[in-house]
């Protein structure tokens, strides 16, 4: 199950969102939020690679920046972010698009 | 992305210059050489002036590396979308001017379709450089986004959001609950804030449904907003709870 969100949602309660895991093409990097830019550039703290093996470069680096436009999703931990507050905030926005 | 040889380095918008400085392109060490981290493009060249450019748009992530244990040195990790053919190198010096399909054997496109990835590491003399280079590339990255698509929002400001600083503003670090930032909620357009402000007042008057209202501020439920708690504005309009506590429900 998931959930699309607009830039304009993810930028407005992206401070509730800590710990998350940015899907850059065949690598998955965990790490904390740092910063996010408008054009969603991922500022990531204390990360490590889903995948180790396959990116044994990436186990030394504990900060980076990632661009925004290569981010395929990003996963959220399902228990520490307000589902319905964001589906809430996803229908609002719906209707303001309709006006 | 373009890779040419024997291509003059930048001489404007250069944000940070870094001498003594080796490019590893996919584990194969390219040398010692200068790397310049200019507005237009990323580039490394050599003293022979031998060395390559890298667009933006084409970098996926740069890091700093810092376990030696990982990898001998301190260096400036960068992971490129597609693959870096050296190759290929002289082909394309001849390619690019003509046009610009793509910087690989395979086609870019194909490439980052699969997923493929150059993995190149610049490691200066000077550790202590790293930080700079770093920024420098954060600040230039910043230059390059994509295209607008359709659903990209582009009302808000040029800033960065940064957490940490926000949390400390806003003192709620240890308030698991949502609450908007003010950034956010003053980037709205006129438009959007009267048309936020009408659909929250249709949704006061609701009864059958309940909504969380959670860090958007208006006139009406500013009371109940002292520290972002998410409150039920129906139950406000209807008096049937004293206090809007989710738990009740």
């Amino acid at each position: 199950l998931y959930y699309e969100l607009s830039t304009e949602i993810f930028i407005t309660y992206y401070r509730s969102f800590m710990f998350m895991n940015v899907c850059v093409s065949l690598l998955s990097i965990c790490g904390t939020l740092h910063s996010v830019d408008q054009y969603l550039n991922i500022k990531l703290t204390d990360i490590s690679v889903t995948d180790p093996e396959k990116y044994p470069h990436m186990l030394s680096v504990k900060n980076c920046f990632i661009r925004g436009s290569v981010v395929r999703y990003v996963q959220l931990p399902a228990d520490e972010v307000d589902t319905q507050l964001l589906q809430d905030a996803a229908r609002k926005e719906a209707m303001q698009q309709k006006q | 992305m373009v890779l040419l040889k024997n291509l003059h380095p930048p001489t404007e918008g250069v944000r940070h210059e870094q001498a003594e400085t080796t490019a590893v392109l996919d584990g194969q060490r390219l040398g010692c050489g200068t790397l310049y981290v200019a507005e237009t493009r990323l580039s490394w060249f050599d003293s022979s002036g031998l060395g390559f450019s890298l667009e933006y748009p084409s970098i996926g992530l740069h890091a700093i590396s810092r376990d030696v244990s990982a990898y001998p040195q301190e260096h400036l990790y960068v992971m490129v979308n597609g693959k870096l053919n050296k190759e290929n190198e002289a082909e394309m010096a001849e390619k690019a001017a003509d046009d610009d399909d793509d910087g690989s054997s395979d086609g870019g496109d194909d490439d980052e379709d699969e997923g493929a990835i150059t993995e190149i590491r610049f490691v200066p003399s000077d550790k202590a450089a790293l930080e700079s280079m770093f920024s420098a590339m954060c600040e230039c990255q910043a230059l390059h986004p994509d295209p607008e698509d359709d659903d990209s929002d582009n009302d808000f400001e040029g800033e960065e959001y940064d957490v940490e600083e926000a949390e400390a503003e806003h003192g709620h670090a240890d308030i698991p609950t949502f609450y908007t930032c003010d950034e956010g909620l003053s980037a709205l357009t006129q438009e959007g804030q009267a048309t936020l402000e009408r659909l929250e007042g249709m949704l006061a008057e609701s009864v059958a449904q309940q909504y969380h209202m959670a860090g958007v501020r208006t006139e009406e439920t500013k009371a109940e907003f002292e520290d972002g708690m998410e409150v039920d504005t129906a139950a406000m309009e209807a008096g049937q709870f004293e206090d809007a506590d989710v738990e009740h429900w």
